[in-house]
């Protein structure tokens, strides 16, 4: 089976690594992006990303701009964004939802319980119990 | 505690946020009394965001040794200096995140930064308020994590007594919510 992949915006690199280690551990192919601008550049090259992971709080573009940005890419219409955020607050979950974002996770975050989200979010079936 | 002072009030949040933190790090920590950290003998690291809205402003600053920063990294095999400067700075990221969210149940709703980090040998801070600054202090890994919480905060700013059950929650920590 291809491997699915995930594009990672997040301007903390200890986050990506993080995630990295996650993903990659589960059969994801990654991309990486530290802000809102680089991830539109990723956005554009790799017309193979499946879901992309954003941070909320970074520097040039910030994750609801480039939600609102990625609106107007081919992209915009086929890749589901999940949000990852220490944001918690629910005019902004209300905010992402409005502009696209498929889900919202509150950071830290448990390893199992991401994969699971990014599992459905991609569409793949759940692993054998 | 009711009749503090909004500043008091505002610490106490924090320092409940810094210690649930440093708990879902996964190591036990414990506040200490005083305000004086003893000075390290080796490289410190610092990491630094402002917050604020129309009637508060302030600031939370992280200050350990260097070596602190390296234990409590959640991938610890790989950090170098340039991991330990990104992980202080997602710490402060992870605090301050905590504290707006703690605070946004009081209705007080706070917006924050990007965090900044810096290492050096000696490091001494000083604060841009009127009012004494000290920092919170942790004990974590036999060495110490000063937080410290620069607050400024309007005359007629009085944060609410108790959360309110009006306000929707913020979510919690390691929530997920599929749309």
């Amino acid at each position: 089976m291809t491997k699915k992949t995930v594009l990672i915006v997040d301007d903390s690199l200890t986050v990506r690594q993080q995630l990295s280690l996650v993903l990659t551990s589960a059969g994801y192919q990654l991309i990486e992006a530290r802000d809102g601008s680089e991830g539109m550049d990723a956005v554009r090259a790799h017309k193979e990303i499946s879901v992309i992971l954003c941070d909320l709080n970074m520097p040039r573009m910030n994750g609801l701009e480039f939600l609102e940005s990625i609106k107007g890419e081919d992209a915009g219409l086929r890749v589901p964004v999940v949000m990852l955020t220490t944001e918690g607050s629910s005019d902004l979950i209300a905010r992402a939802k409005l502009a696209g974002a498929k889900g919202w996770i509150v950071k830290p975050f448990q390893p199992e319980l991401l994969l699971a989200a990014v599992r459905r979010i991609a569409g793949m079936p759940e692993p054998p119990a | 505690m009711p009749g503090d002072s909004s500043e008091t009030r505002l610490a106490e949040i924090f320092s409940d946020c810094a210690a649930e933190m440093l708990s879902d790090l996964g190591v036990p920590a414990a506040r200490l009394a005083g305000s004086r950290a003893p000075r390290p003998t080796g490289d410190s690291t610092a990491a630094f965001a402002a917050f604020g809205n129309e009637d508060v402003r302030g600031s939370l600053t992280l200050v350990a040794p260097s070596e602190l920063f390296s234990r409590l990294h959640p991938l610890p095999p790989n950090v170098i200096p340039r991991d330990l400067d990104d992980w202080a700075c997602e710490m402060v990221n992870q605090a301050v995140g905590r504290f707006r969210n703690r605070l946004a149940a009081y209705g007080t709703k706070v917006k924050f930064g990007v965090p900044l980090s810096a290492l050096a040998e000696l490091l001494e801070l000083t604060s841009s308020c009127q009012a004494a600054w000290s920092p919170i202090l942790f004990a974590v890994e036999g060495m110490v994590l000063e937080c410290w919480l620069e607050l400024d905060v309007t005359p007629d700013f009085r944060i609410a007594e108790s959360p309110s059950d009006e306000i929707e929650a913020a979510l919690k920590e390691g929530t997920i919510v599929l749309f």
